[in-house]
């Protein structure tokens, strides 16, 4: 057993148990059993976790050190603009924040709920999938100490962001954030889930969210990463569709030292469609591995996964997409996209589309290609006098900005495209290209 | 201005060009042509510096420098300016922008201030209806999804706001209509004058009655092999290039 599977069974015994103890216990006894993944699982063969394995772990504070300086996060969402900011510090929430209800949105403490009405959320907390990806699903279940739970009971225009702040007292913590949104039928939403870190120290962020959506409900759904080097996160999101309900996500990877974000979408009911983009961006030495499984399980059922990967310096940064369509759903239609550009000959990008079909009568289409900077695209700029950073960094900037373009909160665009482009060359240039 | 000395060069091993002399002056209009193959589109490359074409012999004077001792990006600055056969799609890249930013790239080096906003977009707007091209063009990413012609004009349309002292022009005029061609003449006239010159590669004779040029030179195997005035593109629209390769031969 690893250092790092004796702590967290450690931690494991010395918590009391709650109300969600049967769904707990389940889940940490398949954990302990399955262990941590390895490059021998299929989903992690390109990142290696031996030197996280070998470390032992203790839980995050909730409570943060010194003031949170919120100038630390991009302003993903003008102030007058949005609903509300939730601000939850290695996962756990302020009391303030439990029994809120703005504009059509209810807010819980998942803690308080789990005792008050425990019943209500155990359909979020899915438990017999032993699949590899799930692994870290099962030991955020059985630790996390609280999170938020979203009900969202009708249309709601403005934006509601959530801050997750990561923050560490000693090296080798970790942090098990839990949320779940809950889309009733009909309703409509934006939600944006903002990881930053404060301070030189930052836990291993096990986080997990759980998105549920009702007949015709649409979301759109946003989880951005802008933390520093030395944060590691391993993020899952899980997405259930009913019925004509429509989810488009987007995943910004522009910071943390390790990102490994998974997308499971499951889309349950006919006419259940999912649009996914991605934007991986990988330097200096970060690795960035991002992984989409998504399953047509009923006829007639829709999904697009557009994803940019660019690495530069000696960054490694990985895309995993694959499309399952189950036996019966005929009408599937599904298209997988994704293009990476190395910008250093010791950067690496690696994609892999995959398809797995169990039903005739399917429409299902995929691409991959990687390359580097289009040496036509380049040579037509500086044939017009443009500087050669400057045409490169503009080159950079066009390839990325196309996943953006979908984004319906301005605010958000402008926000990422600008810390997109703080990190190419002649930044000030290149705002004027916008 | 422009004087090209025993002109060789390499494209992926392969030599294209084998000793190729020209001089052309200020205020002049060269025509370049020539068959397939002849090494014109590669001489308008090498001429506006792309660095994957290896020159291996000869000497480029552009008003009095050394034109091959130039990054592509310093060459057009100083004045010189290359019409893709096959201009780009860049999408993601805004027109416009571009255009702005090729301006100001040339005017800094010329030791100018950027130029104002309002005035830049009553320049293009000025430029744009010359061209007959719309008004959708200035949102869109440069060529993206432009046709064939529209892609052409949009060439014309960067010079005329660049107002290069070298217009190098690779055959702008093929794919275009008899409309298009005329359009993109004028573009291309309106801009002759004594202080500038325009070489224009082209395949075919069409172009040329409408921008009447003082010479006439036939590329054929990497080098020049004849030299005349208007009259010698008419002669090649009629006795075709077999005519001047067998001229050659004996």
């Amino acid at each position: 057993m690893s250092a790092a599977l004796r702590s967290f069974e450690a931690q494991w015994r010395a918590r009391t148990a709650d109300a969600l103890q049967p769904i707990r216990e389940q889940a940490m006894q398949r954990f302990l059993k399955l262990g941590l993944p390895t490059s021998r699982d299929e989903t992690w063969r390109y990142t290696d976790l031996r030197s996280l394995a070998a470390q032992s772990f203790e839980p995050a504070p909730c409570e943060p050190r010194g003031n949170i300086d919120p100038a630390a996060s991009l302003s993903l969402v003008d102030a007058d603009q949005h609903a509300a900011t939730l601000r939850l510090i290695n996962g756990c929430l302020p009391p303030s924040a439990d029994k809120q209800a703005i504009n059509g949105i209810e807010i819980s403490s998942i803690k308080a709920l789990s005792q008050s009405d425990p019943k209500s959320l155990a359909r979020f907390f899915p438990t017999g999938s032993d699949a590899d990806q799930r692994r870290w699903v099962l030991l955020n279940t059985a630790l996390f100490i609280d999170g938020l739970y979203l009900k969202i009971t009708r249309r709601v225009t403005e934006p509601l962001v959530i801050l997750h702040v990561s923050t560490g007292e000693r090296a080798h913590e970790a942090a098990h954030p839990r949320i779940i949104i809950d889309a009733a039928p009909g309703s409509s939403a934006t939600i944006i889930e903002h990881h930053v870190s404060h301070g030189d120290i930052a836990p291993l962020n096990n986080s997990n969210t759980h998105i549920s959506l009702g007949m015709d409900a649409q979301l759109e759904h946003y989880r951005v990463y802008a933390t520093g080097a030395g944060a590691s996160h391993l993020d899952s999101l899980d997405i259930h569709q009913a019925h004509g309900s429509h989810c488009r996500q987007f995943t910004i990877v522009l910071g943390g030292g390790l990102v490994r974000s998974s997308l499971e979408a499951h889309l349950n009911q006919p006419g259940a469609s999912l649009d996914s983009h991605s934007l991986l961006v990988g330097h200096e030495d970060r690795h960035v591995d991002c992984v989409n499984i998504v399953t047509h399980a009923a006829p007639n059922t829709r999904s697009r996964q557009t994803a940019r990967a660019i690495a530069g310096d000696v960054s490694r940064v990985v895309f995993n997409s694959k499309v399952i369509v189950n036996a019966g759903a005929v009408g599937s239609d599904s298209q997988q996209s994704c293009r990476g550009l190395l910008l250093s000959p010791g950067a690496e990008i690696d994609t892999r589309p995959q398809l797995e079909i169990h039903a005739d009568e399917v429409k299902c289409a995929h691409g991959a290609t990687t390359g580097r900077l289009d040496p036509d695209m380049l040579f037509y700029l500086l044939s017009r006098g443009l500087d050669r950073e400057t045409a490169q960094s503009l080159l950079v900037f066009a390839f990325l900005a196309d996943t953006l373009t979908g984004m319906s909160v301005s605010s958000a665009r402008a926000a990422i495209e600008n810390a997109l482009i703080s990190q190419l060359p002649d930044s000030q240039l290149l705002r004027k290209f916008r | 201005m422009l004087v090209i000395s025993d002109l060789s060069a390499r494209v992926a091993g392969k030599e294209i060009l084998s000793g190729v002399n020209l001089q052309v002056n200020a205020g002049e209009v060269h025509a370049i042509m020539g068959p397939n193959g002849s090494g014109k589109s590669t001489l308008a490359q090498v001429l506006a510096g792309r660095e994957d074409y290896e020159v291996t012999k000869g000497s480029v004077s552009f008003e009095g420098r050394d034109l091959l001792a130039m990054r592509a990006e310093e060459r057009a600055r100083a004045g010189l300016f290359l019409g893709f056969q096959y201009p780009v799609e860049i999408p993601g890249v805004n027109n416009v922008y571009l255009l702005k930013a090729a301006l100001n790239a040339k005017r800094k080096a010329a030791g100018e201030p950027e130029v104002d906003a309002y005035e830049f977009l009553a320049l293009i707007r000025q430029k744009m209806k010359a061209m007959q091209m719309s008004e959708a063009f200035l949102t869109r990413g440069v060529n993206e999804g432009f046709s064939g012609g529209e892609k052409k004009r949009n060439e014309v349309l960067q010079m005329l706001v660049l107002e290069p002292k070298l217009a190098i022009l690779d055959e702008t005029d093929s794919g275009l209509d008899i409309d298009a061609l005329k359009v993109v003449s004028a573009g291309v006239n309106s801009l002759r004058d004594p202080k500038r010159a325009v070489v224009l590669v082209t395949h075919y004779q069409r172009l040329l009655d409408y921008v009447i040029p003082d010479q006439v030179h036939v590329l054929s195997g990497g080098r020049i092999v004849k030299s005349g005035d208007k009259s010698l593109a008419q002669e090649l629209e009629r006795r075709g290039y077999d005519w001047v390769m067998g001229a050659q031969v004996a």
